[in-house]
């Protein structure tokens, strides 16, 4: 039994997670939901033993205040922290660094365990694979694994399943299920995906530093109802996904909730208001087919990052490219974008076709971009930025004052205009990211994860937004994101999967194919068909 | 302490060593701080191209043109050209010193006349022109004491002697001096980088969660970086020896006690380094930037320490360097070994180094995240 009592921790003046109180019984899985900078880490850091913090953490009648007591706690707990591989050494083997775990815990051999462990993640023929050569996912089931061969009493696993694809995710689940059938454990589990909810015993939902409310997945449901609508219009509420929600009763029926609901309820509550978009319309010509891509291909070395990748972006179009990390998605795009030169393949873009460097810089100016991690430059303001860009693009100033003052209002920044990009919330950062890709009136644009960690209520704004800019400009989109579920949102959707196309479909159609079920369920099964 | 942990934590790192094929860096940074330095540094001249111009024809002229000829510092031709022919050529670049001998030159000083020769010298470089500058003048008055009567002498008295390098050898200067940098720089960048390796890819994770203690940490850390190093001082020793000719006159095994425990203070010096940076790029920088600059200017390599005044001297004091290279000159030139008072204490004080800055490094080595 875990109780976590008052956990404050702090980064000098900056307050990561304030009074965070709950309980973990035996066998549970707890589940820790937020966007990134919501206070999970460091909540996780802080039982672990691996973090200072205020108030008490109780494991098994044992209580401690700091990691030095935490101390004699640690051969019972397990960390696996957030990050790819993060606690694997890129040049050992699987087989060595079940060694070397066994031994820095001071376990004893017990080749049946080990052997089982191997088999669950599907790692028992790969035994002598270094781990930089292993997949994202097997990545993640030899950390899980590793962290298990001690059989800790309590596993804390911080997002562990972030951009893994969702069989390995899936695998990872059973490795969970079965672990703690087997033996007395409490699981603490982070992650950015609410679908993952579903699995978890309790579920603590995390906003800006705080747990916002807590409870089986049912009963949170349950508390969300009374607030949530079918689609209507009106003030004072957060629309998104065919839902609305709202303090105040709507003449509408109520919809079934899912759990980003409490994400909303909860900013309502504090009084927050949804951003309204106002974007001006504009008429853009542009030929039918933006970007038609035939079999492009990028080899690193021997590893095939994309393997004859077809795509056709159409005019007006908004269409997901999705996969896990290190499927190709990002290097797609960069090929597109002439970042990487193309292995093998041929590309039009705006109907001409590219073949040297200077097809491309007569195309500049219409392409807008927004890479990963949103690149912007964290020692100039947000306005320095936004001008920075606009003059890149060879903008008047007169027009980049101009179209500035229009999109931070339109897109709701303008407060914000003079403040840092590091100081602020990612979804600002985020939507002002957008506001610089699009700032030279580009007629396609090219996306790179940008709602990646983002919390719900940025995510969905940025979706609308992406739809409104769709339905004003008649802007194309090609976007990239982990998160599968965003097919819904998207009017096409393809899926690689180690640099290999296994899926492109309207999400209609999938949804015609596949009734009742989740992208996530959908796209699973195109994963199997190609294992 | 449990032996069987740290055991296995050393083999990753020897494994990860490997693969990651960083142990060729602990070899070839030390050879090629000696190799490249110690053919680089160059602060002797010699062979510097000469031109005598005999304007005299006389005994005492030809045999002090001579004095040029027979020295390795000087490739001397006696030319029977003008001085400007000799200036033109200096002006091209061929030519370093031009001595011009004047006419009647023995007459004048037989008859007790004042006499003068004429010595130009490229000083396109200044240290280079005064070295040469030097040589010359050493050569004329040695010349001179020869030949001068002998109730001249009082006014000039030359009675040199070089000790402990008697052969005036640049490498037996500055040798030891870079093995004192290359034992210093490459520990100590080694270990700030184990440590700060797994603080970047985070699996220093593996270390905070774990029940592995901080001295188990460090001695799994610290030991790598020491044993392979400590081959160095034995790779040094050769090539200082066997490629650069440099005598050995002490006793090795204070050479070698002395260079282990100067290891142990750089590898101290990485522990500190590792301890506040985060990425192995500003470790290395910060590792380098604090051991080679006083290396350079504290080891006498260049400068003795004894003629520093006010701060550099203190400052030189500071630094673990100088009490390495005083033991390294020691043994390597001079062999007082043991005897030497001043010896016994400066090794007391590496090793005071060594503990000291260890421990004050796992003082402040946090088991959590900072």
């Amino acid at each position: 039994m875990l109780e976590v009592k008052n956990l404050t921790v702090r980064y000098g003046k900056k307050i990561a997670i304030k009074n965070a109180t709950f309980n973990a019984h035996n066998k549970e899985i707890v589940g820790l939901i937020g966007a990134d900078g919501a206070g999970k880490s460091s909540t996780l850091h802080a039982i672990a033993g691996v973090q200072r913090f205020e108030g008490e953490v109780v494991f098994n009648g044992y209580a401690y205040h700091s990691p030095a007591e935490a101390e004699p706690l640690k051969s019972q707990i397990a960390l696996m922290p957030q990050g790819l591989g993060l606690v694997l050494y890129p040049d050992l083997s699987v087989k060595e660094h079940f060694e070397f775990f066994k031994r820095i815990r001071g376990v004893k051999d017990d080749p049946a365990y080990e052997e089982r462990l191997l088999k669950m993640a599907g790692l028992y023929k790969f035994q002598d694979r270094l781990a930089k050569n292993l997949s994202g996912g097997m990545k993640q089931k030899l950390s899980l694994i590793c962290t298990l061969l001690h059989r800790p009493k309590l596993l804390i696993l911080d997002e562990p399943t972030t951009g893994v694809d969702p069989l390995s995710r899936r695998e990872l689940w059973e490795i969970l299920d079965e672990t703690r059938h087997a033996q007395d454990i409490v699981i603490l589990y982070s992650t950015a995906y609410m679908q993952e909810a579903q699995q978890m015993d309790k579920i603590l939902l995390f906003d800006e530093g705080e747990i916002i409310a807590q409870g089986k997945a049912e009963e949170l449901l349950k508390s969300a109802e009374p607030y949530t609508y079918e689609e209507t219009s009106c003030d004072e509420c957060f629309c998104f996904d065919k839902r609305c929600y709202s303090l105040k009763p709507l003449p509408v029926p109520h919809a079934k909730p899912t759990l980003e609901a409490l994400f909303f309820i909860n900013a309502l509550k504090k009084g927050k208001k949804e951003t309204r978009f106002q974007i001006k319309p504009k008429k853009v010509q542009t030929p039918p087919i933006i970007v038609e891509a035939k079999g492009l291909t990028k080899r690193f070395g021997d590893f095939v990052a994309d393997d004859h990748i077809d795509l056709t972006l159409h005019a007006g179009e908004i269409l997901g490219l999705l996969g896990a990390n290190g499927a190709g998605k990002t290097t797609f795009i960069k090929m597109l974008l002439g970042l990487y030169p193309i292995d093998e393949g041929e590309l039009w873009l705006l109907g001409k076709k590219i073949e040297s460097y200077e097809d491309r810089i007569e195309l500049k100016n219409y392409i807008g971009y927004m890479s990963q991690n949103f690149a912007l430059y964290k020692d100039m303001t947000i306005k320095e930025n936004m001008e920075y860009f606009g003059k890149l693009h060879e903008l008047p100033s007169k027009t980049i004052a101009q179209k500035i003052e229009e999109l931070s209002q339109g897109l709701g920044f303008a407060e914000y205009l003079d403040e840092f990009p590091t100081s602020l919330p990612m979804g600002i950062n985020q939507r002002f990211s957008l506001a610089t890709a699009i700032l030279h009136e580009p007629v396609v644009l090219f996306l790179d994860e940008p709602t990646s960690g983002v919390d719900t209520i940025a995510r969905a704004g940025f979706w609308k937004l992406l739809h409104e800019l769709k339905r004003k400009w008649r802007i194309s989109i090609l976007i990239t994101t982990h998160y599968m579920s965003e097919a819904e949102y998207c009017d096409r959707v393809v899926v690689l999967k180690e640099g290999k196309k296994i899926v492109d479909d309207t999400p209609q159609h999938l949804h015609e194919l596949y009734p009742g079920l989740s992208f996530e369920e959908i796209f699973i099964n195109f994963y199997k068909e190609t294992k | 302490m449990r032996l069987g942990a740290i055991r296995a934590y050393m083999l990753k790192e020897f494994i990860d060593l490997k693969r990651s094929k960083m142990i060729y860096l602990v070899y070839l940074l030390p050879i090629m701080i000696l190799i490249l330095f110690g053919y680089g540094i160059r602060l002797e001249v010699t062979h510097a191209r000469t031109i005598v111009i005999d304007q005299d024809n006389s005994k005492l002229s030809i045999d002090l043109a001579h004095a040029f000829m027979h020295s390795k510092y000087f490739d001397t031709k006696i030319l029977p050209i003008t001085p400007d022919e000799a200036l033109a050529s200096m002006k091209r670049a061929k030519t370093d010193i031009i001595i011009i001998i004047p006419p009647s030159f023995e007459k004048n000083l037989l008859k007790g006349l004042k006499s003068e020769i004429g010595v130009f010298i490229d000083a396109s470089f200044p240290l280079r022109g005064r070295v040469m500058q030097g040589y010359v003048q050493g050569v004329l008055l040695n010349k001179a004491s020869e030949y001068l009567p002998p109730q001249k002498i009082p006014l000039i008295l030359i009675n040199q002697r070089l000790l402990f390098n008697q052969a005036m050898r640049d490498e037996n200067a500055i040798v030891p001096g870079l093995i004192a940098l290359a034992l210093l720089v490459a520990p100590a960048i080694l270990a700030a980088l184990l440590i700060v390796k797994e603080k970047e890819y985070g699996t220093i994770f593996n270390f905070y969660a774990s029940p592995l203690s901080k001295a188990e940490f460090l001695i799994a850390k610290l030991t790598p970086p020491f044993v392979l190093h400590s081959v160095n001082i034995f790779i040094a020793f050769f090539i200082a020896t066997y490629i650069f000719d440099v005598p050995f006159r002490g006793s090795f095994a204070l050479f070698w006690v002395a260079s282990e425990l100067y290891v142990a203070v750089a590898v101290g010096i990485g522990l500190l380094v590792s301890i506040i940076t985060r990425t192995q790029i500003a470790a290395t920088v910060l590792a380098m930037l604090i051991t080679i600059i006083p290396s350079f200017l504290y080891s006498g390599m260049l400068m003795p320490i004894s003629a520093m005044e006010g701060g550099s001297y203190i400052e030189a004091h500071l630094f673990p360097v100088m009490y390495y290279s005083y033991i390294l000159y020691d043994t390597f030139l001079i062999g007082q070994g043991l005897q030497s008072s001043t010896i016994i204490l400066y090794l007391s004080i590496l090793a005071l180094y060594g503990t000291g800055l260890i421990l004050i490094g796992s003082k402040l080595l946090k088991k959590e995240l900072s």
